[in-house]
Formats: C-alpha cells, sequence, structure tokens
C-alpha cells in the first residue's frame, strides 16, 4: 500500500545523512528530511498507532497540516482502527494500510518517516523504543510513561537512534502559553518576582465515570490479554489502573506541572502530597490528589500548589496560576480562563498597553460597600489586563506543526525526550508521596536519566 | 368644521396601520430566515507588538459575522438536541422541518411583503408560528411561547386590517 516504491532509498539517504551528521543530531538537534519523495510531492510519511479518543484529537489537528501522507493505522480495536481507516480515507482519498500489531506494522510497512502515538501509557515507552529502534521519528503522548524507568528508556533510545521524539506537552507549543513565558515573564518581568503557583483540574463526578462499551464490539480475550488488558473493561478505564497509568495526577496534572518547571527554568526540591479515593472508592488510583512542589530559582523559593479532583469541577475547570510580587497571570488552554492582574503598587503598565504587549480588561464595578466588609488590611483590587491575542487552530496543531517542522530540518522540538523527562521526573513521585504521606526531598538521581 | 370619513376603503390610518404590520412582519420572516444562514469568521489577523507583526501567531480574538449556504440552520443544535429527548416529537419529521424553516420563512416574508396571495400567506405564517410554539411549549420555554404569542396577535391584527391592503401584486387568496 506504500505510495511511493522509492521510499526506501530515501530513507536509507536518511539514515546515511543522520549517521554523517554525528553527535549534533544525536543531541537531539533536528533530523533532516529534505530529499524529496519519486513523486516529488516531498510529503512525510506517517504511521497513527492508537486510534482511540486521543489518537482522533491529533488526527483532525494533523489533518490541518498540509505535506503529510498517513500510510498507515494500528489499534488492537477493530472499532477503532475500521473508524481510523475511514476517517484517513475521508481525508486524503485513499485508505491507509491497517494493522492490530505494531512489529507488524514496523516490519512491513516500508518509507515511513514517522509515527504518532497515542496508545495507553503503559504502551508509550515500549512503542516508542520500538519505532525509534526502526528509524522513525515519535511523537508520544504524554505522559511518557506509566514508570519512570519506562520514561528514561525513551530518553535513552531516542538519544541513541538519532531520531526526533517530541512528547505530547501541548502548551508548549501554544502561542499564547509561549509569548506569556517568553514575553511577559522573562521579557518585560511583569509578574516581578514569582513568589508562589496554583493550579488546578477539576472535573465533575459526571465526567469522571468509567467507559462503557458495545458488548458487540467486545475484543477478543486472547487479545486483551496479549497486550496486558485483563478484560475489556480495563481495556476502556485503562486510566484507573496502577499497572497501566499514573492515575489523574499523571493524566491531567502532567500537562500543568510540566508548565511549572518550563516557565521557572528549574527542577522542583521537594514534593508533599495526599491524595485519597473520596468518592470514587473501589478506583486503584486516587480519585483526588493535591501537592506541594518546592522550587529553588535564582530569585528566590517558589511554592507551587497543585490539585486534581475528578469529584468537582468546582474552581474553573483547569488553569495554572502565576503569582508574583508585581502582578500574576492565571493561564489556561481555555483562552477564556485566562487572566492577568497588576498589583496596586507595581509600576504602571500603561506602555506595555500601548505598545500592544498586554490589553486592558475592563474595570469590574466597584461593589456597594456592606456590613459584611472586612476593611482592616484588605489590599486594593488588582488592575485587570489580558493577552492581545489568541490563536485559531485546534490545540494540538502548533505542537504538531512544530514536530513536523522539525522532522523536515526547518524546526526545533518545543519538547524533546529529555526535556519532557526533566520536566515529569517529579511527577512520578507525587503518587509515592501521597500514599506514605512523606514529603520527598529530591535527589539528584531520581529526576535525571 | 370638516367631517372625517371612517369607512374602511378610505380610511388614511387604516391603510397606513395595515401598510405597518405587512412590512414589519415580512421583515421579521425574511431576514429571520436569512439569518440562518449567518455564521462567524475567526480572523486570522496577526496582533502588532511594537510596531511589527508578533512572532509566536497570535491573532486577534475577534470574529466577523458572514451569510454562506453551508452556514445553514433552520433549528438552532442547542434546541434540537432537546427536540430529539421529547416523546411527542416526530423524529423522522425533525430533519424536513429544519431543512424547511428558513426557506419558508424567507418565501413567505417576501409573499407578504410583496402582496403576492396577501391573506393566504399571512395564515401559513400564522401555522408556521403556531408549529414553532408547539415546539417550544414541549421542551418548556415560555418565554419564547409569550414572544411568539404576540407574533400571532400581530398576525392576526395584519388579517383583520387586510381588506385596507394596498399595493398587491396579486389580490386573490
Amino acid at each position: 500500500m506504500n505510495p511511493s516504491p522509492f521510499s526506501i532509498s530515501r530513507r536509507d539517504f536518511l539514515a546515511k545523512t543522520v549517521v554523517g551528521a554525528g553527535a549534533g543530531l544525536i543531541l537531539g538537534a533536528p533530523s533532516l528530511l529534505r530529499a524529496a519523495n519519486a513523486d516529488g510531492s516531498d510529503k512525510i510519511h506517517v504511521a497513527l498507532v492508537g486510534m482511540g479518543k486521543q489518537g482522533r484529537v491529533l488526527f483532525e489537528a494533523m489533518s490541518n497540516i498540509p505535506g503529510l501522507h498517513f500510510q498507515a493505522v494500528c489499534d488492537i480495536w477493530d472499532y477503532n482502527l475500521k473508524g481510523g481507516m475511514a476517517k484517513v480515507r475521508a481525508l486524503q482519498g485513499h485508505m491507509p494500510k491497517g494493522y492490530e500489531d505494531i512489529d507488524e506494522m514496523l516490519a512491513t510497512e516500508k518509507g515511513l518517516d514517522a509515527v504518532i502515538i497515542a496508545t495507553p501509557d503503559f504502551w508509550h515507552s515500549p512503542h516508542t523504543v520500538k519505532c525509534l529502534e526502526a528509524g522513525l521519528n515519535v511523537y508520544c503522548e504524554k505522559m511518557m510513561s506509566n514508570t519512570i524507568e519506562g520514561a528514561r528508556d525513551m530518553v535513552r533510545a531516542t538519544e541513541k537512534s538519532g531520531k526526533l521524539c517530541q512528547i505530547g506537552h501541548q502548551r508548549r507549543s501554544n502561542p499564547r502559553y509561549r509569548y506569556t513565558k517568553e514575553q511577559l515573564i522573562n521579557g518585560k518581568k511583569i509578574l516581578g518576582q514569582i513568589v508562589n503557583i496554583n493550579s488546578q483540574w477539576n472535573r465533575a463526578v459526571a465526567s469522571s465515570q468509567d467507559l462503557g462499551f458495545n458488548p458487540k464490539l467486545t475484543i477478543k480475550q486472547e487479545i486483551l490479554t496479549k497486550y496486558g488488558f485483563k478484560d475489556m473493561h480495563q481495556f476502556m478505564n485503562w486510566r484507573t489502573y496502577r499497572d497501566l497509568s499514573g492515575g489523574p495526577i499523571s493524566d491531567l496534572g502532567a500537562h500543568q506541572i510540566d508548565i511549572f518547571g518550563w516557565f521557572l527554568g528549574v527542577q522542583p526540591k521537594s514534593v508533599f502530597a495526599s491524595g485519597g479515593n473520596a468518592y470514587f472508592k473501589d478506583r486503584e488510583h486516587f480519585d483526588s490528589v493535591m501537592c506541594i512542589f518546592e522550587y529553588e530559582t535564582p530569585q528566590g523559593s517558589v511554592r507551587a500548589f497543585y490539585e486534581v479532583l475528578t469529584t468537582t469541577s468546582y474552581g474553573g475547570g483547569f488553569y495554572e496560576s502565576f503569582l508574583g510580587t508585581e502582578g500574576s497571570i492565571k493561564i489556561s488552554e481555555i483562552a477564556s480562563s485566562s487572566e492577568i492582574y497588576r498589583e496596586d503598587s507595581a509600576p504602571s503598565w500603561d506602555g506595555l498597553v500601548e505598545a500592544g504587549y498586554l490589553k486592558r480588561k475592563p474595570a469590574p464595578p466597584k461593589p456597594a460597600p456592606s456590613a459584611d466588609t472586612v476593611a482592616s488590611y484588605e489590599s486594593a483590587a488588582p488592575e485587570g489586563f489580558e493577552l492581545p491575542g489568541g490563536f485559531n487552530k485546534p490545540a494540538h496543531q502548533p505542537h504538531l506543526e512544530n514536530f513536523f517542522a522539525s522532522v523536515r530540518g526547518q524546526a526545533k522540538l518545543n519538547c524533546d525526550a529529555r526535556h519532557a523527562f526533566e520536566s515529569e521526573a517529579a511527577i512520578y513521585w507525587v503518587n509515592p508521596s501521597a500514599r506514605s504521606k512523606e514529603r520527598i526531598e529530591f535527589t539528584t538521581e531520581q529526576l535525571s536519566v | 368644521m370638516t367631517t372625517e370619513t371612517t369607512t374602511p376603503d378610505n380610511n388614511l390610518a387604516l391603510i397606513y396601520g395595515s401598510l405597518l404590520l405587512r412590512l414589519w412582519l415580512a421583515m421579521r420572516a425574511i431576514q429571520t430566515g436569512v439569518e440562518k444562514f449567518a455564521g462567524a469568521k475567526a480572523s486570522d489577523s496577526a496582533v502588532e507588538i511594537d510596531g511589527a507583526v508578533n512572532e509566536y501567531g497570535l491573532t486577534a480574538a475577534s470574529s466577523a459575522k458572514h451569510y454562506n449556504l453551508d452556514n445553514y440552520h433552520g433549528v438552532p443544535e442547542a434546541l434540537m438536541t432537546k427536540f430529539k429527548d421529547e416523546p411527542l416529537m416526530l423524529k423522522f419529521a425533525l430533519p424536513l422541518y429544519d431543512k424547511m424553516l428558513g426557506p419558508a420563512l424567507i418565501l413567505l416574508g417576501i409573499t407578504i411583503l410583496l402582496g403576492i396571495g396577501y391573506r393566504t400567506s399571512l395564515f401559513l405564517l400564522g401555522l408556521l408560528y403556531i408549529s414553532l410554539t408547539w415546539g417550544l411549549i414541549l421542551i418548556k420555554q415560555d418565554e419564547g411561547v409569550s414572544w411568539l404569542g404576540i407574533h400571532m396577535i400581530l398576525v392576526a391584527m395584519a388579517l383583520h386590517l387586510a381588506g385596507h391592503n394596498r399595493l398587491s401584486i396579486l389580490k386573490k387568496w
């Protein structure tokens, strides 16, 4: 089914290019994909591994990116496989090759350049390592793995292969996040000294229920067993099992805790966590987790509080708030949830507004004095601002664009495996801290490959 | 002292009243139908910072309204979802109703505006409003029901004043 009979020689060419490029590529510099196909299309040939909910989200985002050819789809569930293949056909006009087994796909498909991995967390590391060893560039969903050792294997395999491995922390390519970090926090230093971080992802009970399935679509038991699932319920709800995932702190928290270290530029020194099963009492993972990370930055210490609750949507869903001596930024993937405030005592931001760095928000109406107002020592209400713009793309698209631009040698990965590991490493210690009810002071070994 | 005649045929106030009602009902129907082809197009214009286009790809967070056949939505999606859950709703008829609502409003608005079968057009418009009212009663949208009730009063008034109607293309019906 490979439309390009000349792809093998192109891959050989690429392999030789990588070998020739030497250490620079091994250290994560962009892999060069400049040679055009025989048809002159210069398309990147892509395999999709895992076409469940997240796989489809990524595919929808990729369908807006020109220059891609979806060559193969792999999923152990026939329902996802057929559905995914149909989506690909609808997009590019012809059916991709379908596989249940990734090994068979890698052995059969020639001319692949890249693979998109959106399988359950416990398969991320084995699948990524296999694909890297097969000479493919990999985009793998976060969390890197359900174990820290699995994540380490991914970093080692990436650096050994000289191929690219982008981890799906898509906020790292989000224009609003990048602008906030580079221009407002590091450039204009509008927050002054960052002293605290508050962040959450709270989700209502109704949105946290187990996923059901049509019994007619049940996967054969031997296939489930082969791929590490006890039964169909576990296949559908792998996120709630300790051997298969890291639970809510990994599923949801990893996206946001990643931002803490990325914005601050350092790894945390310690974590102290608490967790429990407040509502979903039969689940292996905690349904509610709260934790505090401590960071030492050149400016001073920063405490970051994070909570993930799958039991209530209180507090407006998900966001990350960076609190500083001169201002604060509440940022979220949902643009309307984002807010920026200037402390009353901070220098004026009028110049930033005039130059277009910020937009001023309309002032809220002043509340009428009432008997229950506590007047003493109350700070003046901070002035509200917002980012000067947004972006009109699916949330994952910029991160995927960055990946494919890097495959073409036109960009550098925004979240390669090593940087993702440095960010994720501390997250692997949240559940152990919650279970032992002890604070963990990180050692270098705990947070490094 | 002059005495103003009050016979229906030459009472200028009744003629004006009929004309105004006709214009209002026509405009209401036509524009409501046209709005069903309206959609929002997000702005792609890049934000300028310090006098230069920003390098992050930030775009102005605004959207412009535009009309296109592809935008057509007869029954708003939020209402459609509720209607589908109603046991008394004829499920097979919903897609048909969704397709015909916008064109029907535009067509009836034009016939009322031009005076083509004026009385029958008003009657059909009234039936259309009754159908909308029934749907809103099912999903307990009492404000919408009241709103449509006002429309029905205006349609009835227009029919009552139809005898004073002027400038019609087809007076029959």
